[in-house]
């Protein structure tokens, strides 16, 4: 057996020897017979020989045990185990690498294929009805944007319900997860009761709420501005001017209008000028609640002031509640700020003590001349999305009975995005007579009935099915559009469901194009990449502001002195930008799925392009940039999301980068650490005080034998990125072993150059970022992994991604039922070049996705 | 944490100034209580994540800043992790060596989920299982307008595994636990939302005729559809049963009038990242809510164990200027370790006195309210055993207080067994919870 305290470099050598004089066992080559005998004469012996001892009776490590079983796959029982033993041989895991008496490849082969083909024949001969397909309620985001397309207003309801469950590296529409609590109907009872008051309107014109603020540029305001101009800084947080507004309406639309231009110094052609609305911002308490109402970005020059058009929707603002100050009552409010959001990657250049004012001279200045606000719009009312519901009609008038029905059955038919039947539309009818009675207009008692509509199982539930209707077609178009859009079909969708033209595969082909190409496909781009790769803790990783003083953009001032700037878009803000919309480009352009791991481009804006040393990126749109071999970027295991997230703030952590490789692109299933573990710190010593390379730490956590199974398996993977910082920025040097570093000081750092000379006085030793990989060979640092993942391991990345796509698409995960469509999928997107989006179209097409649960 | 003047300056001005000032001001007491009713008897379950610091002195005495107040079992002394705890020493016990069987295979990463259920989620309860609070608000919960309050710092439920509430109906029905204290607080005391009571009689009113019709077309829905659909649609219908019983309840409970909390000194806008005002802003709804008798069985996650994407992960840094993670700070135990249990320690106690500062019949609220404090991830190792549990209050409920106790021998003591004391005491009498094997005197 393997001795614990044999170090990864040697063992595999040791195995390799050792496997090439032994051939214990009964030699396999060849075919095996198929079912109970081969199993008997084959199968079981070589269980006996290679596994039993570690999953057997005696010891059952990973909870996998394999002397009880039957070989009988056919009788449909342990298929799972079946699997996992099937991709632990297939994939080289096990035997493990180090253990002594290892299979030939031969033999291991045909022990693969007599699992996988007898697999097969039970997956063929079960056929689709033992898929399991369970209906799932839709998820927060879903929710929202079906609110949006069938009502045609955004309001933002999902912030009042129930968080969604989410657990790293999967996605949050598992079927099994998705529940109805009755605390969660409670919350869509309101959440549709929100919708309705503001999707129907009143009958008659509506007040028009007005305010109005002007601002001259010739008149001098604080720090060397004038009083129209906002500036970078302004005490302690970003530079902003505020319209107070004392009143709105309810519900409705508000238009915002602003005349700005821009003041640039030269070398500047652009600034950002961003509205929020909401409460008080209190830069100095952190205080504050606010929505974001737009950003355009000012290239006119001052002589050519312009005016912008800013609209939202006035139910999304967060209200300042009433208060008493010094016994004066302030009643609520909400507050339009104008930000001046320049970032140019160098904010924190300007560390000097104090606060620099000089800096919001020098950089570009947004010049505010007036702000004028007004709710509701009324340019048409009622508006649009009042008489979608309640449509003009001569019917209204002349059978006010009938034209209600009318109006329920429309409603009710975009709502459950299928044509409904009968008895349907006549109990909300009858629920409908219940509200009539006892309120005054149709508006009151038509937006209690339909708020009901939304929160009928058809609404809520994915494809709840009344078997009455011709539904199989709806089905699909719903499928297509929540996978791609998140949302409720359009009315091309619902025409081809309708013509019964939607299951031709060229159809689909043009129909997922359509959809990949609507701005509405940015919410599953999002949606997807960020539970795939798990990028959402990035945000709240606690970067050491000591180790890397200009990472986040700091107060100056103040109480907050040293913490970040609140309420502003942020260089983390940027990188989640930067992965989804890396996701996006490749899509759009059909690029090869390979350039997940490397790439000829990077998705960059002017902060991260600073951040990342490229040259030439101007202003904060994110837009694809050439990469050359000295960025050192390239796909996503560069990234700062993946990078950031999976360190500690202060330093890399290959253990999360490792898991992060191993789960998002390679698709393994990593376990957590078992109970009873001791931490990293403990198994090396009482403290980690003393700075100890995470290299040799690993390593003598390694050498502890109840950490050594997992970890021989891990590590590797995560010490090749440890030439990228905590920050995600590529740097070589780390500082020496057992020494502690000295923080950053400003005082005594406070120039550019002090700041170099301080990182080169505690980054001093070179890195190393070797390991050898599993099965694999030496790789020493970023540009080999790739290379070597390149090369060596494409399949399982294709895999992985289809995975994740057949997954996502129909919400559940995937089982050994979907295994060989899946093998279909990937032989597909071979032929096919790995083309993304072109893997997208397949997955549409493939039966596993458009097989629908009710019959035609 | 950075001292700020304008912010210590509130505090003191708000908490500091005595019972005229005390936060927030309530005029009147006894809402709806009806003459001659016993006191209202409670629970609270709370709940803190990654585990404490149990340092210990080479010497063999006890560490300063162990989380446990003193080494040996027997009467209580507080060291300075636990110092918050001194003046309350009469009303507090540790309890040593107590654990759920059914968490211990579930990793400490995961075994949050069972705290408050005891549930044996690797073997045989897959989707966990009743809470001990909803237990005793089946029982009891019809006495008061809320039959619990389920609050968290992250909000959610979470998922298997990662949950972010501690109570359950019963297997796969997790509760969301609240986290906005504005809501929270909106939900407990105005939930009329601004309107008249006749209005709000008539609008409840017609909402049980029309979610009785839901029901009905509901199932006959069911009926029509597959397997696979009912067990769904069937969730829905036991959903839409529980709302109609809550419209009932809620209009019996327009009858007694709401009582009327004044917001004064409380923040309800508080954000996350003042995590001191944020979590004593939870302990005051949640003394509110009982001092107005609005609810008498409660639990709340002050952390969860996967709270990396939420500002808890940057607690221990906004408390203490710790460099790292809040998880982090589990592991690599740096010296501030004790300090962060202290602060927490602080909130807690804070809470507690607040409580015994109340009086309540002969005694005061604290006496009527039991209390529990602990994590079921007691180490830095994801270790599963051996929590670190403290129970508080309940002095008129038959607990005595002032000691350690240890349940550190041969024969296995479950920690089910205390919430079955727990529960007779509040009056939902069981002699069974989870795996228990008895009851557990104090």
């Amino acid at each position: 057996m393997k001795s614990p305290l044999l170090s990864v470099r040697i063992a595999p050598v040791i195995a390799w020897a050792i496997a090439c004089v032994s051939l214990v066992g009964k030699a396999l080559a060849g075919e095996i017979p198929a079912g109970k005998s081969g199993f008997e004469s084959h199968i079981r012996p070589f269980f006996e020989t290679h596994c039993v001892e570690c999953h057997g009776p005696d010891k059952s490590k990973g909870k996998i045990t394999l002397h009880s079983l039957d070989g009988d796959l056919a009788a449909g029982r342990e298929l799972e185990r079946w699997e996992l033993i099937l991709d632990a041989l297939k994939h080289q895991e096990m035997p493990p690498e180090e253990q002594e008496n290892r299979p030939s490849a031969a033999d291991r082969n045909a022990v693969v294929k007599w699992i996988e083909s007898s697999l097969r024949d039970y997956v063929q001969r079960a056929g689709k009805d033992m898929v399991a397909t369970m209906t799932r309620r839709l998820t927060n985001f879903e929710y929202q944007n079906t609110i949006r397309d069938l009502l045609g207003i955004e309001l933002e309801l999902a912030k009042d319900l129930p968080l969604d469950p989410n657990k790293p590296y999967h996605f949050n529409n598992t079927a099994e997860l998705m529940m109805i609590g009755p605390d969660q109907l409670v919350r869509y009872k309101e959440a549709a009761r929100k919708a309705m008051a503001s999707a129907i309107v009143d009958p008659g014109k509506p007040d028009v709420y007005q305010a109005r603020a002007d601002w001259g540029h010739d008149k001098p305001g604080k720090d060397g501005l004038s009083q129209a101009e906002i500036g970078v800084y302004q005490g302690p947080g970003v530079g902003r001017k505020t319209v107070r507004l004392k009143s709105w309406p309810k519900t409705g639309e508000f238009r915002i209008r602003v005349v700005a231009s821009g003041n640039f110094p030269p070398g500047f052609q652009e600034v950002p000028l961003r509205l929020v609305m909401g409460t008080d911002l209190r830069h100095d308490s952190g205080a504050g609640n606010y929505h974001e109402v737009g950003t355009v970005h000012l290239t006119n020059s001052l002589d050519e002031p312009e005016e912008f058009e800013f609209r939202g929707r006035i139910e999304n603002i967060p209200v300042q509640p009433a208060s008493v100050h010094r016994n004066k009552r302030r009643p609520t409010s909400i507050t339009i700020t104008a930000q001046n959001i320049f970032d140019n990657g160098e904010l924190n250049d300007h560390r000097k003590s104090g606060f620099d004012a000089s800096w919001s001279v020098k950089a570009p200045r947004v010049v505010l001349q007036s702000l004028e606000f007004e709710a509701p719009v009324v340019d048409r009312w009622p508006p649009e999305h009042h008489t979608r519901i309640l449509f003009e009609s001569p019917l209204r008038h002349t059978d006010n009975g009938k034209y209600a029905y009318e109006v329920i059955k429309r409603f009710m038919t975009r709502a459950f995005r299928r044509p409904v039947a009968r008895e349907e539309v006549d109990h909300y009818h009858r629920i409908y007579k219940i509200y009539d009675v006892e309120f005054d207009t149709l508006e009151q008692a038509m937006r209690e009935t339909l708020a009901m509509v939304l929160i009928s199982p058809q609404f809520l539930y994915h494809s709840v099915m009344d078997q009455t209707a011709v539904t199989k077609p709806y089905e699909l178009a719903s499928r297509l559009s929540y996978f791609l859009w998140g949302s409720m079909p359009d009315k091309e969708l619902f025409e081809l469901a309708a013509s019964g033209k939607l299951n031709d595969p060229a159809v689909i082909e043009t129909q997922t194009c359509r959809l990949l190409a609507d701005k509405r496909a940015a919410g599953f781009v999002e949606n997807f990449t960020v539970q795939w790769l798990s990028i959402a803790k990035m945000k709240t990783v606690n970067i050491d502001r000591d180790l890397f003083p200009r990472f986040l953009y700091t107060v100056h001032v103040g109480e907050r002195r040293g913490q970040e700037v609140l309420f502003r878009p942020t260089i983390r803000d940027y990188m989640h930008e930067e992965t989804v919309g890396f996701i996006s480009e490749m899509i759009r352009n059909n690029a090869n799925v390979m350039s997940l791991v490397d790439s000829d481009f990077a998705f960059l804006n002017e902060p991260l392009a600073v951040h990342y040393g490229v040259d030439g990126v101007h202003g904060l749109k994110l837009r694809a940039v050439p990469v050359k071999p000295e960025h050192r970027l390239g796909g996503l295991l560069t990234q700062g999301a993946v990078l950031v997230g999976n360190s500690t703030g202060s330093a890399p952590h290959p253990i999360y980068r490792a898991v992060w490789l191993r789960e998002a692109i390679l698709g393994d299933k990593v376990k957590p650490p078992p109970a009873e573990v001791p931490a990293l710190s403990d198994s090396v010593g009482d403290s980690a005080d003393d700075a100890v390379s995470i290299k040799n730490l690993l390593a003598l956590h390694r050498n502890k034998e109840s950490c050594y199974d997992c970890h021989v398996r891990l590590d590797p993977w995560g010490i090749p990125f440890e030439r990228y910082s905590a920050i995600g920025k590529y740097q070589p040097q780390v500082p020496k072993d057992n020494v502690r570093v000295r923080g950053f000081n400003h005082q005594q750092d406070s120039t550019f150059a002090d700041y170099q000379a301080y990182l080169k006085s505690i980054y001093t030793e070179e890195v190393e970022a070797t390991s050898r990989v599993p099965l694999g060979p030496d790789v020493d640092g970023m540009i080999q992994l790739k290379k070597y993942l390149l090369k060596e391991r494409k399949d399982e990345i294709v895999e992985n991604v289809i995975q994740r796509l057949v997954s996502y698409s129909l919400g559940r995960e995937l089982t050994y039922h979907d295994r060989f469509e899946v093998e279909r999928l990937l032989k597909l997107a071979e032929k096919g070049g790995y083309r993304l989006r072109d893997m997208i179209v397949s997955v549409c097409q493939s039966p596993t996705f458009t097989s629908t649960t009710t019959k035609n | 944490m950075k001292q700020r003047s304008w912010h210590i300056n509130r505090r003191e001005f708000i908490r500091g100034g005595g019972a005229a000032l005390a936060l927030p001001f309530l005029q009147g007491m006894s809402w709806g209580k009806a003459a001659g009713e016993a006191l209202p008897k409670r629970m609270v379950v709370s709940y803190i994540a990654y585990g404490v610091y149990e340092p210990k002195n080479k010497d063999g005495s006890h560490h300063d800043w162990s989380w446990w107040p003193c080494k040996d079992a027997g009467p209580l002394t507080f060291n300075q992790s636990a110092a918050p705890f001194a003046p309350l020493k009469d009303s507090v016990s540790y309890l040593r060596g107590l654990e759920h069987a059914g968490g211990i295979g579930m990793g400490g990463h995961s075994s949050g989920d069972v705290f408050a259920t005891g549930a044996n989620m690797t073997e045989f309860e897959m989707t966990n299982n009743i809470s001990v609070d909803q237990f005793a608000a089946k029982v009891n919960g019809h006495k008061t307008r809320y039959a619990s309050l389920v609050l968290g710092t992250e909000g959610g439920t979470g998922s298997y595994g990662s949950a972010k509430t501690l109570s359950h109906y019963g297997p796969s029905r997790p509760i969301p636990s609240m986290h906005r204290p504005q809501e929270i607080f909106n939900r407990l005391f105005k939930p009329y939302a601004g309107k008249g009571i006749e209005q709000v009689r008539a609008d409840l009113k017609r909402e049980a005729s029309v979610l009785d019709l839901m029901m009905e077309d509901s199932r006959r829905l069911r009926s029509r559809l597959g397997k696979e659909y009912q067990q769904k649609v069937s969730e829905y219908l036991d959903s839409i049963r529980a709302l109609e019983k809550r419209v009932e309840r809620t209009s019996q409970w327009t009858h007694q009038p709401l009582p009327n909390v004044d917001t004064k000194g409380l923040n309800l806008e508080v954000s996350h990242k003042d995590p001191e005002e944020y979590t004593r802003c939870l302990y005051d709804l949640l003394y509110l809510a009982f001092q107005t008798d609005s609810t008498r069985f409660a639990t709340l996650m002050l952390e969860s164990e996967q709270s990396q994407g939420s500002e808890m992960w940057n607690y221990a840094n906004y408390v203490l200027g710790y460099k790292g993670a809040t998880h982090d700070i589990a592991h690599k135990r740096p010296k501030e370790s004790g300090q962060w249990d202290n602060w927490r320690a602080k909130q807690h106690a804070y809470f507690l006195n607040r409580l015994r500062n109340t009086p309540e019949g002969d005694s005061n609220m604290l006496d009527q309210t039991v209390v529990v404090w602990g994590s079921a991830h007691p180490h830095a190792s994801h270790s599963t055993k051996n929590y670190p549990i403290q129970v508080a209050g309940g002095k008129a409920l038959s607990f005595r207080h002032g000691n350690l106790h240890s349940f550190d021998g041969e024969k296995k003591v479950p920690l089910a067994n205390l919430f079955v004391s727990i529960l007779n005491a509040v009056d939902a009498p069981t002699d069974k919870f989870a795996d228990s094997t008895g009851e557990m005197t104090l």
